[in-house]
């Protein structure tokens, strides 16, 4: 019985916890037509389309959306360190982020996963 | 006069350098077979974080080099792309550039 009671207000805990951890996964999608209005300044090197002209720039287009919001969070937290992006990135809010990574990953790219390529001769 | 020499070398090479910074495709295609175990694989997901692998088939030259080397130096986190990078040379970087940079989009 005492250790049911002892139990109970750690379980109460890992429910809060639970939730916590739970809601931005809800709340985690990221709105195609905001993207485009956000992805502005993104053109000047990515590309209008996202297909960077400047090889020195990633294609972005094409890209998996979750990988661009990894990448963006990154910058943003100086994990990621380029100059020309952390000065973009850390005007992003989480929104912002996955709404720009959903509007690029749903653009034609030119990116692709290497397997298809991997006996191309 | 040596040194007037030495800078005349200095000089003269500078081009060829510059000429031999683009990688080898056909070497590339080689070395590149262990990013396949990875970014091979459509929808391959990153145990943790979990997110999706990147897309590397037809990314930019220069953007390559610089990812591959930023690796090297320790300067992007991934643990799995740093030992990956440290065990890469610098024509080895230029050259999985190359390779990657020349696919073009499967039909």
């Amino acid at each position: 019985m005492n250790a049911i009671r002892d139990i109970k207000p750690l379980f109460a805990c890992a429910l809060i916890a639970a939730a916590f951890v739970a809601t931005p996964a809800f709340a985690a999608k990221g709105d195609l037509e905001a993207g485009k209005t956000k992805s502005l300044a993104c053109q000047a090197c990515h590309g209008v389309d996202g297909n960077s002209i400047d090889p020195m720039y990633p294609r972005i287009a094409g890209q998996y959306a979750d990988y661009l919001a990894r990448a963006l969070h990154e910058y943003k937290d100086g994990k990621r360190k380029n100059v020309i992006m952390a000065g973009f990135a850390t005007t992003l809010s989480d929104q912002d982020i996955l709404d720009l990574s959903a509007y690029f990953a749903a653009l034609p790219g030119k990116l692709d996963d290497l397997s298809k390529h991997e006996h191309a001769k | 006069m040596t040194r007037v020499l030495l800078l005349a070398i200095a000089l003269l090479s500078a081009p060829a350098l510059a000429e031999e910074s683009k990688g080898d495709i056909a070497e590339g295609r080689l070395k590149a077979n262990t990013c396949t175990g990875c970014h091979g694989i459509t929808g391959w997901k990153n145990a943790y974080p979990n997110y999706h692998v990147p897309r590397i088939a037809g990314q930019n030259y220069e953007y390559v080099v610089a990812a591959l080397t930023e690796y090297k130096n320790g300067e992007r986190a991934h643990p799995t792309m740093r030992a990956q990078g440290e065990s890469l040379s610098e024509v080895d970087i230029r050259d999985i550039a190359a390779f990657l940079s020349s696919l073009k989009i499967a039909e």
